[in-house]
């Protein structure tokens, strides 16, 4: 079977070869049949890629040893789940897993597009493709994924255990969703800029696939934070780790993107701004893979380093020079003729949170490269950790939330103070008045404060968005609030999720900050029955218990949790010892509530004394980040969702209709 | 909206009403957050929940001892340094070229916003179009037909 599997990835190479030359040939001469069979060929890379990854994924749930990574990342008593997750936690595995999506995507694009886009649809084809022929190319002659041992072994080295928990299984293929599905703008931006079709059409085609990038992107990094928040026990989520950072980065170029696209769709402005980003996004995903198996940067990520760095660096080259040459060549014509008229006006609060939000991953940028750097120059290995991230990103981050505020209410084109009045008394108002109840509760000035009262602030501005949307559709249609509010919504999906989104957004930015500013940390010794104070929780360590089978060995520490005399849990933090690779591990216990979670770490045990070393966290408003996360998801599926108009609209530009109803 | 902006005001008068904070002595945490566990783990030596980290705790130790000696953070962490180089330190400092750490990002965002308030304000004083005229008032037929209009597109599937 791993013959075949190797055979499949061979062939799904010269596919994709093919699929790239005959895309070009066929553009160039305005040949269809040789448009047609580069597509039929990048049908063919899917199959084949399809073939491989059920081959590998049989080969892990077969126990199959005779093959290195099998062995390598799999044992017979690791969980089926995590069998599974193995596809993708070494390092073939996940660019067999990136190559199948990035084969799947492009299939779907051309059905999506064999209707529309003729012109572009071939160099899409062909950039996707030469994506495809790169990861191909990786797996035929550098790392392969079918490799048998010279003698199969008895038994696998089974997986990383820190990778062997349920987030683990949901955060890689997330982001690889994110990091792939960002090809297909990228592609579309390549095309235009060949063909010189420069007009809206590609990024009206590509706007969901854009979304959709950016959803996966949001829910890879926020899955990320939560299995570190799980699993590393140090009682935070984001420690701004270079990989973290390399998942980040996209995202944030990403999202300016998003806010900008809406400029050069409603205004025609912006246009080398919008393609520049979209080259960007693409370009930091492969970035993000670079750091990530380079090693070039120390990371708690290291389980997936390898000596693919170089492969990355000279795509990653090859990706800006074709890329940058393209936009220097078409610049003339992604020239527009209109102008942003005021500083108080949609336009320019967009551009100015494209400025902050590129400005942001810059800095993580920086930061993540400066120890490069200063080795390179000064020769003296420098550390760039949270410290740096946090004051740096801290100010920044609260002026994207004003800004957040302020963009989707301010009139197009130009303000005029009684617009800014109408569209900002209340919303300030909010701002202020969460600001001096805060202030009067006891919550001191600084950044976490500020962020409140902008989230105050921002969330004034949506309530009023849906207040008056509701009331407009009461006054005009008669309509019953609830109705009001539902119809109002799926009218206008994109614009109101977007609301639902910035939602969400304030909730993480809410939870960041109070989870960052007022934890609490307290660490003790205790022999059984001996407490701790821990906040407002008392802490009773009352035994252990410990439990074993094949796979894992567990020790627990019972902890009596109460709060004001009275018990309100049992928490049972775990130490594992994992019997392949011998490594211990942490099991955090969590009480979580929406006002706080206590988060209880067993840090050391001693057997002799029976004395156990707990760490307990109290993390007010954590919650916040997830319920924001799923408030971020129900936005963005009621943003990509199409409305009837939009379907309409696409019917009639098929020609399967007559006109548009009127 | 004149209820907005006096509840605002109001606001604005009692948070200025609420004092400063006073800052508080370096304390063990913060220390431990200004170094490296030198574990290879990554993470500050306040985050490092390795198991016994034969890096870690021994610093958590040590800093301690010092603070309870009565030194000051500057101290403790010139003292860290000394002994694993530059790189134990969770942040680059401010000093020579590692201020190029800190200065280049709100450098650079500066500049941006420099050249983007100076290219906008080219080409809005180039268009003095003043403000834009208030909306006119709807004639009653037009809203009605707008009405009508609407509840039709309502209709549509």
């Amino acid at each position: 079977m791993a013959a075949l599997g190797r055979l499949a990835v061979c062939l799904a190479l010269l596919c994709a070869v093919f699929a790239v030359g005959a895309s070009v040939a066929g553009a160039a001469r305005r040949r269809r049949d040789l448009i047609g069979a580069g597509a039929n060929a990048a049908y063919a890379v899917f199959g084949l890629v399809a073939v491989a990854v059920a081959i590998l994924l049989r080969a892990l749930l077969a126990h199959d040893f005779s093959l290195e990574y099998v062995a390598a990342y799999s044992s017979s008593t690791l969980p089926v789940q995590y069998t599974v997750a193995a596809l993708w936690g070494g390092q073939k595995g996940s660019l067999l897993f990136w190559v199948f999506v990035l084969a799947l995507f492009t299939t779907l694009v051309q059905l999506q597009n064999r209707e529309q886009n003729r012109a572009l649809m071939p160099w899409v084809t062909a950039t996707l493709m030469a994506i495809a022929v790169f990861f191909l190319a990786l797996l035929t002659f550098v790392t392969d994924p079918f490799e048998l041992l010279a003698t199969p072994a008895r038994e696998g080295q089974d997986l990383n255990p820190l990778l062997q928990n349920y987030w683990m299984m949901i955060h890689p293929p997330s982001l690889y969703t994110g990091y792939v599905s960002a090809s297909v703008p990228f592609a579309f931006a390549i095309a235009a800029l060949v063909t010189g079709r420069l007009d809206d059409q590609w990024i009206r085609s590509t706007r969901r696939w854009a979304l959709f990038s950016w959803f996966f992107l949001s829910l890879g990094n926020l899955f990320g934070a939560r299995w570190a928040y799980e699993v590393l026990g140090w009682g935070g989520y984001w420690a701004w780790d270079p990989v973290e950072n390399a998942a980040f980065m996209p995202w944030l170029v990403s999202t300016a993107y998003l806010h900008s696209v809406m400029i050069q769709e409603k205004r025609d402005l912006l246009r080398v701004w919008n393609m520049v980003l979209v080259l960007l996004t693409f370009t930091l995903t492969i970035f993000g893979t670079f750091l990530t198996r380079s090693g070039v940067i120390s990371s708690v990520h290291s389980f997936t380093q390898s000596g693919l760095g170089p492969f990355f660096i000279g795509f990653l080259v090859a990706v800006i020079l074709a890329a940058g040459g393209l936009v220097a060549w078409r610049l003339p014509a992604l020239r527009t003729r209109g102008t942003i008229e005021s500083f108080a006006s949609r336009e320019a609060a967009f551009l100015f949170n494209n400025l902050i939000l590129v400005g942001i991953a810059f800095a993580v940028f920086w930061g993540t490269v400066f120890p490069v750097l200063s080795e390179w120059v000064r020769g003296v290995k420098i550390t760039v950790g949270p410290p740096f991230f946090n004051r740096v990103n801290a100010p920044l981050g609260v002026v994207l939330l004003f800004l957040i505020g302020v963009g989707p209410v301010i009139a197009w084109r130009r303000a005029t103070p009684r617009n800014l009045r109408r569209a900002f008394a209340g919303p300030l108002a909010a701002g202020l008045v969460a600001a001096a109840l805060l202030r009067l509760a006891g919550v001191p000035f600084g950044w976490a404060h500020a962020t409140f009262a902008l989230g105050a602030f921002v969330l004034g501005t949506i309530v009023q968005e849906f207040y008056r949307g509701v009331r407009a559709r009461q006054a005009m249609l008669h309509e019953p609030a609830p109705r009001a509010l539902a119809r109002l919504v799926g009218k206008n999906r994109r614009r109101y999720g977007g609301y639902i989104v910035h939602v969400g957004v304030v909730a993480i930015f809410v939870g960041v900050a109070a989870s960052s500013a007022f934890r609490i940390e307290t660490q003790q010794t205790l022999a059984p029955g001996q407490a701790m104070e821990a906040g407002r929780f008392t802490l009773r360590f009352e035994r252990t218990e410990s439990r074993e089978d094949a796979h894992v060995a567990s020790l627990a520490a019972v902890v009596a949790v109460d709060e004001g005399g009275r018990r309100v849990a049992t928490l049972k933090p775990e130490k594992r010892l994992y019997k392949k690779p011998q490594q211990p591990t942490t099991e955090v216990a969590l009480r979580s509530r929406l006002t706080e979670d206590l988060y209880v770490v067993l840090g050391a045990y001693d057997p002799k004394s029976g004395q156990a070393t707990l760490l307990a966290y109290v993390n007010p408003l954590v919650s916040w980040i997830w319920i924001g996360g799923a408030i971020l998801a129900l936005g963005t599926a009621i943003a990509m969702w199409p409305s009837p108009l939009e379907r309409r609209e696409r019917a009639w530009a098929a020609g399967r209709v007559g006109a548009p109803a009127r | 909206m004149s209820v907005g902006v006096h509840t605002g005001a109001l606001a604005l008068a009692a948070l200025l009403a609420a004092g400063p904070l006073v800052a508080a002595p370096p304390t063990q945490q913060e220390i431990e957050e200004a170094l490296t566990c030198q574990c290879g783990c990554g993470l500050t030596v306040h985050a490092c929940n390795h198991l016994q980290c034969p890096s870690g705790e021994p610093m958590k130790r040590e800093i301690a001892e010092r603070l309870a000696r009565g030194e000051s953070k500057e101290a403790i962490l010139a003292a860290f340094r000394a002994r694993y180089g530059e790189k134990v330190l969770s942040a680059p400092t401010f000093r020579g070229f590692n201020w190029f750490a800190w200065v280049t990002p709100f450098a650079a965002v500066a500049a941006a916003a420099l050249a983007l308030g100076v290219v906008l304000g080219r080409r809005t004083r180039a268009r003095p179009g003043g403000e834009a005229p208030p909306p006119a008032a709807a004639d009653p037929a037009l809203r009605a037909r707008l009405a009508r209009e609407l509840q039709d597109l309502e209709r549509e599937p």
